[in-house]
């Protein structure tokens, strides 16, 4: 009986549940002029609420750990259909994704204690912020495509009040622009799921795919054509061109901490689909060669290199990190699509190396919103003088996204690269590192000006005037934890390559 | 024999009880609360019990001429119609008298509302065409009353609209009828059709015609473009007839008198891969993007639900429409999820308007946290409608999809498009009331909205017993999914 | 020989007899012996009825004994027998129900000349469905003519004397065409009693001698009768005639006296042509395609009418329209349901004319559309009565009118060229219908303002008012209802009747 591995689901889901209702009786009671009590009065206390907050935090982080390291467990929930059971299967790629998940999800929860006094209704945050949790946990442990389906909906769902948040007319346009996107690209890839369901011997995730090649015999153009929905359906999620408007638009309108696991981690999990479908269910043998390949290739650069373009022209911090965001996820995409062992590696490392770089930056721009509200580029002179230690913490992680060794970066666009060398797909082997490389030096030249303008401001700028202020430490820790990592990675990678080269060779 | 005299029990006890209700004295309105409920509920008991002693006995209640009579039988398809109105007539009930407390008239509203019910389950229970048509007839004019119910201009000429079109469609629908009269060899519903094979043959393109006819003239009750213009006007009628009749009873009257034809009547075997069949599936098809596009612009909440409605009845037709048995489960169970579903979010917009008197979209700024009951509730039928999994909406998609992925006919490929653009725009028009309701912005003065809060008991226990069935269906669909199975196993 | 054999003739005399004595006593009195003389009648029909059902097959009456071409024949079979009972029993209602109109709209003075028309008209009707020979039945649709005239002139102002010179100049006219009809046919054969004609005409149609002059003769007849039942496009006529007349008249216009030509037409076709001579001519082709303008038209000048007693009439144009078509399907089941029409229409026509006028009194008398306004709740049953008309006439199943519809379908279903045009013509003239009835159903039931309401100062009616008029009403009611039900023994009846025709 592994059971047990769903605790990590349901603990955060319950408890963010019970968070909701203290949030909405709050409401009620305040309106209604009644002092409250019990639970009531308990979940208005602001350190009560963080402790509790936390503890739920780390007891999941550790339940999630646990049963991601202890072995393979699968547990078949129920049955959702007559042949179609809720499944988890806790697999090599879940266990790195849940490992990242539980990262940034703890590091960004201790973040938001500090960061979320200023946005208010806390309670009602921190009940739709464990609840994702969960949904996330189980997102990474399902084992077959209807199951992933279904968290990934959830995951959707439940995320969008985390945009909506700040509840301004723009926050709402923001959150329904990524509600639209999401379910959008969450339709797009149910369409390819449908046809998936009568072609493959099992949704269950099979390393190599579960294509019946009988049944197949003859559908191969509806097939393609459902692969490439699915493709442009998850990769929605991701930010890949055509769907990526929903990034930008959702990011700036968010609380920081929330574009961080936005774009550190909810933006990974429509990566973890394309994965599923393509490598699990699909195969890389069936797409190989294919038009898919080839247009999904095409759309992932488009993306690199518009994303990184946009992010240049952008004044906005908080909007240049989503289109960086854009551009970076695409380099994973490009990496899953060359469908080709390094390639998939590369994706895989860069993937962890962008949740904890992009989590940070996201940190970094709350951070500047928090001490001054400062919201774009150009206001940030001077600002090294002011808060040393986050802008350090900011330029390594920068260095480490544009690629510069040894930061962790450097690694998986090595990776990337390579693959495209090799990987057999005619034009793309030389014009894929092309892109990467003038997207990475755009990266470079949309990061780094806040680093130089912070820490040299020029001259008619007035030092004496600046009071030296970092933010508060819990908001400080995860960034220089963040930071650290991205060294670390870049330096000892070896064991994280041998572990992801281990799931790649199963796949591929 | 105890059976066949059930069915005719469970038609005309509501029938006549109804009829009785303006005739009685009650000394109080809790009196004939109780009288209506007792009678509801009897049905409803004599409806289950018919259910599960199903025997396939005939019973025939007179003859017209020949061979056009009225008999009644409980087969496989007729139960879950019976079944999910027989289970939701009561609690919709209980709720309308919390509801109608405040729009007068009440006895005449009990009296067709109840009248309603029997004539619905004769449709449900008819053992042949002609029954079925009658009922489906009486069907509209037991319904007018309730929609001219506030006598208002507006009720007025929504009812007239609604009247016509009915006709309208039953008139082309007789057409049909009286040609499986005459090229059937019977005109009792068997499964897999009764067209005589050499007439069926010899008069092969007219039949298709007339099939198609048919199709739309009973697909004005289900309110297929280009007829579906009377049910959003006809949501001038207080929410527990919109909710129940135009949500449930009436429009799925509508898909089920479909299903009857083309899997019973016409036959599938005859129908399938004909131009009748395309022409049918492109209209459910258009429908089905239609009615979701007009929810879209739709600031009236009500009329936005009845939208919704059109667009989620076309999901029943396109289902009916693959004519495959696959075709028949997700129609069935479209049918039987998206009545829950529906149901409960125009329940909830009955509250609103209940307890608030405001009917625009705009005006629920701030709702949802002045009454979270309702507004969680409708949150749930609003995901359920975008066919998220874990709610029933998703299943009936689920099985709609795979049937149209087995027919493997590029129509239905194409249909399957639609439910999912169709699902997606049901995503922005119901989301965007939960975030306005949710999520007034930061500076919203609630002040403004001190009267609002959620109402009793009698309102919410129906919208949370339905918010449990659509988790219990969503997450536990397979002894449901599966009896409908068995249903369709039948027809060919 | 038996007594009742001698029922049909005694209740013509009787009829006939009765129009003679009112003439010469007052008006009160005159209704007490019409109503009486009714109610004889049919009780004697009812007698024939069992009696030919009892046997089982037609018989023919030789008044005085005289064998033809002398003597002058009566012939009693199923069909005669149910049609006389039906009509005496829809007069007898409307009678009763319009009494209180026919006191009030006709002037003291000339009561009981309306009660001679009355009874005339019931003498030349039941000639008309008994008469076994050609020209006394050209004599009795005179007759009719006359008496038609009488009773819609008798409620005296401009408009009925209009109506009463229109319908007279198209009456003759079509009893002109009728005539020359018979003449061409008496040339050609040298006979008038029917069966006689049958025989000659069977004779010459196996040698084709004559074919020309033949299909003159039924083309005459035909559109003579036509005219005189008011087919599209012959109906001008007759919505001033039905619209403006007082109530039963109206009723008996409308549900009887076009009826009685029709009946007789299709007596000519059965017994004096023969089906398959018709048949085999092209005027019932001409009659469907009017037929099925009519329903069309009919229906469609309904809409536009803003009278609601001159819409009722707009409307059975329509529905004469139906029964022609049925004749027009050239079939035995198209006969039939025609046949049952002509019951089912009647029933629903007199109906909906004496509910009206029942509306009407609770409306100022109004019969403007604007000013019903409401008045199903100033006057329940009048009402209630005419919602069931017009789902009647809809065809709303239950109701008289869904069993000829249905019966129509099915007869056109057999047939080949025709069946399109019918089902959508029967589509599309269902919808018409429901949208003039169930609209002013609609109208009857929505309230009206209060500010008008005290300004025109309406009269409530309640059923105890006007007894006779409510149970003339509850007994169409039951009728209709009747019709809608438990069709299959009148079915049955037509089909025998016919099959005794031939």
């Amino acid at each position: 009986m592994s059971s047990w591995i769903l605790l990590p689901v349901f603990l955060p889901v319950l408890s963010g549940i019970c968070l909701l209702a203290a949030s909405f009786r709050m409401h009620l009671a305040q309106v209604r002029g009644e002092t409250g009590s019990g639970f009531l009065m308990w979940a208005l206390d602001r350190k009560k609420l963080h402790t509790f907050v936390m503890a739920i935090l780390g007891i999941t982080a550790v339940l999630a750990l646990a049963a991601a390291w202890t072995g393979e467990h699968s547990v078949t929930l129920f049955y959702l259909m007559k042949d179609v059971p809720v499944y988890f299967h806790i697999d090599g790629i879940g266990r790195l994704f849940v490992s990242i998940v539980t990262l940034v999800w703890v590091l960004a929860g201790l973040y938001s204690l500090a960061y979320m006094e200023h946005e208010g209704e806390e309670t009602g945050y921190f009940g739709f912020y464990l609840i994702v949790y969960g949904v996330l946990v189980a997102l990474d442990f399902s084992g077959n495509l209807v199951t992933m389906y279904f968290f990934y909906e959830l995951m959707t769902i439940c995320s969008v009040p985390l945009v909506l948040h700040n509840g301004s007319r723009e926050a709402r346009m923001a959150a329904l622009k990524y509600l639209f996107y999401s379910m959008c690209g969450a339709y797009l890839g149910l369409f390819g799921i449908f046809f998936l369901y009568k072609y493959c011997g099992t949704l269950a995730f099979t390393a190599g795919g579960s294509l019946n090649l009988s049944l197949m015999q003859g559908n191969e153009g509806i097939l393609l054509i459902a692969v490439f929905c699915m493709l442009i359906g998850f990769g929605a999620k991701a930010g890949m061109f055509p769907l990526h408007a929903w990034l930008p638009a959702a990011h700036p309108v968010a609380p920081s901490p929330a574009s961080a696991v936005l774009s550190g981690i909810i933006v990974k999990s429509g990566v973890l689909a394309v994965v599923r479908v393509v490598y699990y269910i699909v195969g890389a043998e069936f797409l190989r060669g294919t038009w898919v390949q080839n247009a999904w290739l095409v759309l992932t650069l488009l993306t690199v290199f518009m994303g990184s373009m946009m992010a240049y022209r952008e004044p906005v911090m908080k909007k240049r990190l989503a289109y960086s965001t854009v551009s970076q996820v695409s380099y994973i995409m490009f990496g899953l699509a060359l469908l080709s062992p390094d390639g998939m590696t590369g994706a895989l490392l860069h993937t962890v190396f962008h949740a904890v770089i992009k989590s940070a930056l996201f940190l970094t721009a709350g951070v500047f919103l928090y001490m001054g509200g400062r919201t774009r580029v150009d206001q940030l002179r001077g600002i090294g003088k002011e808060m040393p230690v986050t802008i350090w913490c900011y330029t390594i992680v920068s260095l480490g996204l544009i690629g510069i060794p040894p930061m962790s970066g450097f690694i998986s666009k090595w990776y990337l690269a390579s693959g495209a060398l090799n990987s057999g797909t005619g034009v793309f082997e030389w014009f894929g590192p092309a892109v990467l490389l003038v997207s990475a030096l755009l990266t470079a030249g949309y990061l780094l000006p806040v680093t130089l303008n912070g820490f040299f401001p020029g001259e008619d700028f007035d030092v004496a005037e600046v009071v030296k202020k970092e933010p508060p430490r819990v908001m400080l820790v995860p960034l220089v934890i963040f930071a650290a990592l991205t060294v670390i990675l870049g330096v000892m990678p070896n064991g994280l390559i041998g572990y992801i080269g281990q799931i790649v060779s199963a796949l591929v | 024999m105890n059976t066949t005299i059930l069915m005719v029990a469970a038609v005309l006890l509501p029938i006549f009880g109804g009829a009785l209700v303006p005739l009685i004295p009650f000394k109080n309105r809790m009196r004939m609360a109780i009288y209506v409920e007792t009678i509801v509920l009897m049905t409803s008991a004599v409806v289950a019990w018919l259910l599960f002693h199903r025997t396939d006995d005939i019973f025939t209640l007179f003859r017209f001429t020949g061979n056009l009579s009225i008999s009644f039988r409980v087969d496989g398809l007729g139960t879950v119609f019976a079944g999910l109105v027989a289970a939701l007539w009561p609690l919709a009930t209980l709720y309308s008298f919390e509801y109608m407390k405040h729009e007068g008239h009440e006895k005449y509203f009990f009296m067709f509302y109840t009248i309603t019910y029997g004539v619905t389950l004769g449709i449900a229970l008819a053992e042949n065409i002609v029954t079925m048509y009658c009922f489906y007839e009486m069907l509209t004019m037991v319904t007018v009353p309730l929609v001219m119910h506030t006598l208002s201009r507006e009720a007025i000429l929504a009812s007239r609209t609604y009247m016509y079109y009915s006709i309208g469609g039953a008139a082309f629908a007789f057409i049909g009828m009286v040609f499986i009269l005459v090229a059937g060899t019977t005109s009792e519903f068997v499964p897999g059709g009764v067209l005589d094979p050499e007439k069926a043959a010899n008069w092969r393109n007219l039949l298709l015609l007339v099939y198609v006819l048919c199709f739309m003239g009973f697909s004005v009750k289900a309110a297929m473009w280009p007829f579906s213009g009377w049910l959003p006007k006809a949501g001038v009628a207080p929410t527990p007839v919109t909710a129940l009749l135009h949500a449930v009873a009436v429009v799925k009257a509508g898909a089920f008198t479909i299903i009857r034809v083309t899997y019973y009547s016409f036959g599938t075997e005859f129908l399938r891969g004909t131009w009748a069949q395309a022409v049918v599936l492109i209209f459910t098809i258009i429908t089905i993007i239609y009615g979701c596009s007009r929810a879209l612009k739709e600031t009236h909440i009500k009329r936005r639900l009845a939208w919704s409605t059109v667009s989620n009845l076309s999901y029943i037709l396109f289902g009916a429409a693959l004519m495959t048995p696959l075709g028949l489960v997700g129609a069935l169970s479209h049918m039987v999820f998206h009545a829950v579903m529906k149901i409960c979010a125009f329940f909830c917009a009955g509250a609103i308007i209940y307890k608030t008197g405001r009917e625009y979209i705009h005006q629920l700024d701030g709702f949802g946290r002045r009454m979270p009951k309702v507004f969680i509730i409708f949150t749930i039928s609003g995901l359920a409608l975008m066919g998220v999994p874990g709610l029933c909406g998703f299943i009936s998609k689920w099985n709609l999809a795979k049937a149209a992925v087995e027919s493997q006919n590029p129509l239905a490929y194409l249909g399957i498009a639609a439910l999912l653009a169709s699902a997606l725009l049901t995503a922005v028009y119901m989301m965007t009331i939960v975030i306005r309701a949710f999520f007034p912005g930061r500076d919203f003065d609630y002040s403004k909205i001190q009267d609002v809060e959620d109402p009793n008991w009698m309102m919410i226990l129906p919208l949370v017993l339905f918010a449990v069935a659509m988790f219990w269906f969503g997450l536990h669909s397979s002894t449901v999914v599966s009896g409908l199975e068995q249903i369709a196993s039948v027809v060919k | 020989m038996q007594f009742v054999q001698n029922l049909p003739f005694i209740s013509i005399i009787v009829a006939l007899f009765s129009g003679s004595l009112s003439s010469i006593i007052g008006g009160r009195k005159a209704r007490w012996i019409n109503i009486g003389m009714i109610s004889l009648v049919t009780a004697m029909s009812v007698a024939v009825l069992v009696y030919v059902l009892g046997t089982g097959e037609s018989y023919v009456y030789m008044m005085g004994h005289f064998p033809a071409p002398w003597g002058n024949e009566i012939r009693i079979g199923v069909l005669e027998g149910t049609m006389a009972v039906f009509f005496c029993v829809v007069m007898l209602l409307c009678m009763i129900g319009g009494s209180r109109e026919q006191f009030a709209e006709i002037e003291e003075g000339k009561l009981n000349l309306y009660y001679i028309m009355v009874n005339l008209l019931l003498c030349s009707l039941l000639a008309l469905i008994y008469t076994n020979d050609l020209f006394t039945a050209y004599v009795f649709v005179e007759i009719n003519t006359i008496s038609a005239c009488g009773l819609i002139m008798i409620k005296q102002n401009g408009r009925t004397i209009v109506a009463a010179t229109r319908y007279m100049i198209m009456s003759l006219l079509g009893s002109g065409m009728l005539l020359l009809g018979i003449c061409f046919l008496y040339d050609l054969t040298g006979h008038l009693l029917m069966s006689n004609i049958k025989e000659q005409v069977h004779i010459l149609d196996q040698s084709g001698q004559y074919h020309i002059p033949l299909l003159v003769a039924v083309g005459l007849m035909s559109v003579g009768l036509a005219i005189k039942s008011a087919l599209f496009p012959f109906h001008s006529w007759l919505p001033d005639a039905y619209g403006y007349s007082t109530v039963s008249s109206a009723a008996i216009l409308s549900s009887l006296v076009s009826k009685g030509y029709i009946f007789l037409l299709v007596k000519i076709f059965y017994r004096v042509i023969g089906f398959d001579v018709i048949m085999e001519s092209k005027v019932i082709n001409v009659l469907f395609v009017f037929g099925i303008a009519g329903m069309i038209m009919g229906s469609v000048s309904a809409i536009k009418e803003s009278n609601i007693r001159r819409m009722i009439a707009f409307s059975s144009v329509a529905q004469i329209g139906y029964i022609y078509m049925g004749f027009g399907l050239g079939t035995e089941a198209g006969v039939i349901a025609s046949l049952y029409h002509i019951f089912s229409h009647a029933s629903a026509k007199s109906l909906l004319f004496l509910s009206a006028s029942g509306i009407t009194d609770a409306s100022g008398d109004s019969t403007d559309f604007f000013d019903l306004t409401g008045a199903g709740y100033r006057n329940k049953l009048a009402g209630v009565a005419f919602t069931a008309g017009s789902l009647s006439m809809v065809g709303f199943p239950m109701f008289s009118g869904f069993i000829s519809k249905i019966l129509f379908a099915q007869a056109a279903v057999e047939d080949t060229w025709q069946l399109l045009p019918t089902m959508i013509a029967l589509a599309i003239s269902t919808i018409l219908n429901a949208v003039y009835f169930l609209k002013t159903v609609i109208r009857l039931y929505t309230p009206e303002k209060p500010k008008v309401l005290k300004k025109k100062n309406y009269k409530t009616i309640h059923a105890a008012d006007n007894p006779a008029k409510s149970v003339a009403l509850v007994c169409l009611v039951v009728l209709n209802l009747v019709f809608g039900l438990c069709s299959e023994p009148i079915v049955r009846a037509i089909q025998q009747g016919l099959d005794m025709f031939a």
